[in-house]
Formats: C-alpha cells, sequence, structure tokens
C-alpha cells in the first residue's frame, strides 16, 4: 500500500524554515493573487512556489494534486468560455461552439491562483512535520483542538487518498472497470466517492474517539517531547512576508 | 476491594429508541481478565464506551446506573481523568493513530504530551512500553507504514505509556491475521499478569476461553452470564444467543465428556484431561 503520509524529511533548506513562516508565505502568495487581478503576477508568484517546492525537493508530490484538480477546473474554463458576461471577442470555435478570450482569460486566471493555493500551501504541508506545525500554532496561542484540526485538513487529502484507493481495489475486485479511457474512469470515479466519504466520517468518528482517550481534552499544561528546534532566522524570515504583503497593498493602492 | 464496579447501568444512544446497555451489573477484581461476548448489537463496544468514560462524557444520550472506577464514579469526573485510569485500545489500527506524529515512538508520547508528563519520564514511559510491546525496532518508523498488526501493537503501546491501571480493548484482533491475535493475547495476558485490569470485547472465543478468567455474555444490551468461562461456554442455551462456543466445548458437548461440576472443558489440554478421566 502507498504510504498515506505527506511528509518527509527531505533535509533541504525549506524544512529549516519554521512553520508559522510557511504558513505565513501561503497566506501572502494567496493574498497578493487576489490583490491583483493579473495573470502576470499570479503566473510570478506560482512561480515562487513552485521554485520553492523545488528547493524542498517534494515538487513531484504536488503534481497529481495539481491534476485532479485540473479536472475539476476544465468545467469553469468551459462554462466561462462560453458564458462569462463581458464575453465579446471569440477565441476558438468548435463546431457551433464558440469559446471567448475575455472568458477563457478569467478561467485562466481563476487556474493560476487554485494552483497557487494548492503549491503554496503544499510548502507548508509538504516540507513541514505535522507535530512541529501544530506545536508552533499552540506555541503562538491556537488551541490545541483549533490547531488539530488545522493539521486535519491537511491530512484528509492523503487520506482519502489512501481510502479511495482501497475502495477502488474492492471494487475492482467485484468487476468495476476502473482503468482504460477518461470515460470509464470517469464512470468509475463517482460510485467511489459516497463510500469514501463515509468511510472518512467514520474514521474521523473514530481517530476523534482515539484522541479523547488519550487525554487531547485534558486542561493541564502540555509537554513536549522533542526538544525545541531552531530555525532559519524565523523573525526575518516573517518581517520579510510582512513587508512584502504591505508593499503589495501599498503598490496595489498606488498604481 | 473490586477495581470497577458497574450498578444498573443503562444507556440510550440519542438517535436511537432502544437501551443499548439494560441494567448491567458487574464487578471487577483487580488483575482480573474479563472477556465480553456477545452477537454484533450486544452492546459491547458501548459497554466499552462506558468503562472508558466516552459514555456519556462523548456520546451524550440517556444514562443510568454508575460506573465506578477505584470508587470513584465516571460520571462525575472529567473524561480525562477516566482515561488516564482506564486506557481504551479498539479495532481499527488505523484510526487509532493521531496523524500529527511521523515516528512511532512520538505516537506513543502523544497521550503523555496531553497530560503534562515531564520529558524524562516520558522516555522512560515509552522506552518501557515498547519493550513490553516487543516493537522497539520499530520506534523511527512511521505509524502509517506499519502493517496493520503492528499499528495495533503501537495502539496498545500507547495506551500502556499512560499507566492505566485498566485497559480496556474493543475487538483488538478484528483486523489481524492469526499470528497477529496470537501476539496480542499473549502481549495482554501478560498485562494481566502484571496486575493490569483487562476487559476485552472479543469474537475469538478459543482464545478468550485461553486467557479470560471471567466472561460477560450480553445479548441486545442485557447481561445474560457472567461468570468463569467454563461456567458461560457450558451454559446449554448459548446458540439463543448468537454465540458458536469455543470448538473444544462444541467437541466435548457431542462426546457428552462434561466434568464433575457440569461443565465442558474449554481448552485442548481439558478436553485431553476430560477424555483421560472418561477412559478411566
Amino acid at each position: 500500500m502507498e504510504p498515506i503520509h505527506s511528509y518527509t524529511d527531505k533535509k533541504s533548506y525549506i524544512d529549516q524554515i519554521d512553520p508559522i513562516s510557511k504558513l505565513l508565505f501561503a497566506f501572502v502568495s494567496i493574498f497578493i493573487t487576489y490583490l491583483f487581478s493579473s495573470i502576470p503576477i499570479t503566473c510570478f508568484v506560482l512561480l515562487i512556489s513552485i521554485v520553492l517546492l523545488m528547493v524542498g525537493r517534494v515538487l513531484r508530490k504536488i503534481v497529481p494534486l495539481l491534476a485532479i484538480s485540473f479536472t475539476l477546473l476544465l468545467s469553469i474554463i468551459i462554462v466561462q468560455g462560453l458564458t462569462h458576461p463581458t464575453n465579446e471577442m471569440p477565441l476558438l470555435t468548435l463546431g457551433t461552439i464558440v469559446f471567448y478570450q475575455e472568458g477563457l482569460t478569467f478561467a485562466l486566471l481563476i487556474t493560476l491562483r487554485v494552483f497557487n493555493m494548492l503549491a503554496a500551501f503544499g510548502v507548508l504541508i509538504l516540507t513541514t512535520k505535522p507535530d512541529d506545525l501544530m506545536e508552533s500554532l499552540m506555541k503562538q496561542g491556537m488551541s490545541p483542538k483549533i490547531s488539530y484540526v488545522f493539521l486535519s485538513v491537511f491530512q484528509l487529502i492523503p487520506q482519502m487518498r489512501a481510502t479511495l484507493g482501497k475502495i477502488t481495489d474492492a471494487q475492482r475486485s467485484r468487476g468495476m472497470e476502473t482503468e482504460g479511457s477518461l470515460m470509464i474512469r470517469i464512470k468509475a470515479f463517482f460510485p467511489l466517492l459516497g463510500p469514501a466519504v463515509l468511510s472518512s466520517l467514520n474514521m474521523t468518528k473514530e481517530r476523534a474517539i482515539a484522541l479523547e482517550v488519550r487525554g487531547f481534552s485534558s486542561k493541564g499544561k502540555k509537554t513536549f517531547i522533542s526538544e525545541e528546534k531552531s530555525y532559519f532566522y524565523p523573525k526575518f524570515v516573517r518581517c520579510g512576508l510582512i513587508i512584502l504583503l504591505i508593499a503589495a497593498i501599498v503598490w496595489r493602492i498606488v498604481g | 476491594m473490586s477495581k470497577i464496579r458497574v450498578e444498573g447501568l443503562k444507556y440510550r444512544y440519542p438517535d436511537m429508541d432502544s437501551l443499548v446497555l439494560d441494567d448491567l451489573s458487574f464487578e471487577v477484581e483487580k488483575g482480573a481478565f474479563i472477556g465480553i461476548v456477545g452477537e454484533n448489537t450486544a452492546g459491547k463496544s458501548t459497554l466499552c464506551y462506558a468503562l472508558t468514560g466516552l459514555v456519556p462524557h462523548f456520546f451524550k444520550g440517556a444514562y443510568g446506573g454508575n460506573v465506578l472506577i477505584d470508587n470513584i464514579d465516571v460520571k462525575q469526573s472529567e473524561i480525562s481523568d477516566v482515561t488516564s485510569k482506564a486506557g481504551l485500545v479498539f479495532d481499527q489500527p488505523f484510526s487509532q493513530m493521531t496523524g500529527s506524529k511521523t515516528t512511532v515512538y512520538e505516537e506513543i508520547a502523544f497521550g503523555l504530551e496531553n497530560s503534562g508528563v515531564e520529558r524524562e519520564e516520558m522516555r522512560i514511559r515509552i522506552d518501557n512500553s515498547l519493550r513490553l510491546m516487543d516493537i522497539e525496532h520499530l520506534q523511527n518508523k512511521n505509524p502509517y507504514d506499519l502493517s496493520g498488526g503492528q499499528m495495533q501493537r503501537v495502539a496498545i503501546a500507547s495506551v500502556l505509556a499512560m499507566k492505566p491501571d485498566v485497559i480496556v480493548l474493543d475487538e483488538p484482533t478484528s483486523q489481524l491475521d492469526p499470528q497477529g491475535s496470537d501476539e496480542v493475547f499473549q502481549v495482554i495476558a501478560k498485562l494481566a499478569e502484571s496486575g493490569i485490569t483487562i476487559i476485552m470485547a472479543e469474537h475469538k472465543l478459543e482464545k478468550l476461553a485461553e486467557y479470560a478468567s471471567k466472561i460477560l455474555l450480553l445479548h441486545k444490551g442485557k447481561q445474560i452470564a457472567y461468570g468463569s468461562p467454563k461456567e458461560v461456554f457450558s451454559r446449554d442455551d448459548i446458540l439463543e444467543y448468537g454465540i458458536a462456543p469455543p470448538v473444544y466445548v462444541r467437541i466435548a458437548k457431542a462426546l457428552k465428556l462434561k466434568n464433575k461440576a457440569g461443565f465442558y472443558p474449554i481448552t485442548l489440554d481439558g478436553l485431553k484431561q476430560q477424555w483421560n478421566v472418561g477412559d478411566e
């Protein structure tokens, strides 16, 4: 079975950056793509996230996720290309169907933003030990429960992938076709979603019980088994990101 | 003095009409190994939750009666206080992993961190648990890279590290192969010998017959019997409660090999002995 955990220590430069700085990077990077509705700027920000993923040696891990999101984004591209309110200039004609430049440009911006969102959070999740992230959030004053929920959201994707894999294997053994053309894969995908979601919900309930019996709700002071890590100039990195954010806002207002 | 006292325990889940536990009363001595048996929906898992305080603290609903551990009422205590006395291991090894830890060593530390145990003490307890469960060689592995059996041992080690007086296990071997099941039973029997009270809901009756000191038979939430494995598995009406008695009991029944007290042998050795007595 494929391992379901998202983090492995690659001992890269990105692993040396503290979790809060990486979280801040994810927010700043996403915020900038929404602050400027510009394809070149969004491309540039996405490029930075991709470079960071490359430096962190985790770019390959994010590719399947980008591919899955692209299949979902296809519907947005089609709808916007056909029906965006500002559509004027035809760009592509397929028989009687006309795709317009304005709609496709808008869809491209959305796609780039989603890709950047995934890549930026990928930098955080794929290069940060989950425990370190949780510990850092708790040290920033976040409650353990909220820190865990925050962490779980990101754990959910690899876990659901693993669950989906198991259910696919089970359905395949009962004769369902899951390999072949895109159509066959799409047909097989939707019946798997129900059991995958139900199974994940059940697992979440069981995990909540497991946490409860291991004192997660304990109101006393918590301790940590790991020694405190020293990161690469955390204050310097965070200040840099905040300055970048302020500069972007000022540029947007003034420019 | 009893370690656990259950008095007239009744419980109904919020979205259900009927009682899942209906007037259960029994006592468990320190260091005993109690097996809970019954068909599906008998109430075994719910009883495990009630013994660890999850019912009524985590699962709400209608609750009546008392569960006392060391004379302390579970209902009146904080759940974290109850779980420090009574740990729970359940059937799915995968769901028992926290998802926030990347090594087995850290996984075992999770409960201790929550309880605020100092780092040095944590290390001692983790090392002991690893040794007891014979998983020292796995300590640096990612919990999600382990097999089901290994994961289950990590789950038990995590509970053990909390130093509970009672360990409640809800079908801990249901996902394991025969060898994995054997290993888990052997470790648990060892824990019972060391003075930890064990309560285990289980369908593998041959194993319970071998290791348990007492059996609690449940049916539709009601307590049908509570006694020695020989006593419970020798009942003539046991099939009516959806329980196929251990294979040696069935053989002994077919051969009409009862002992003087009127019970059938429950193990192979017991069967052989009874056979020889019968011969004489």
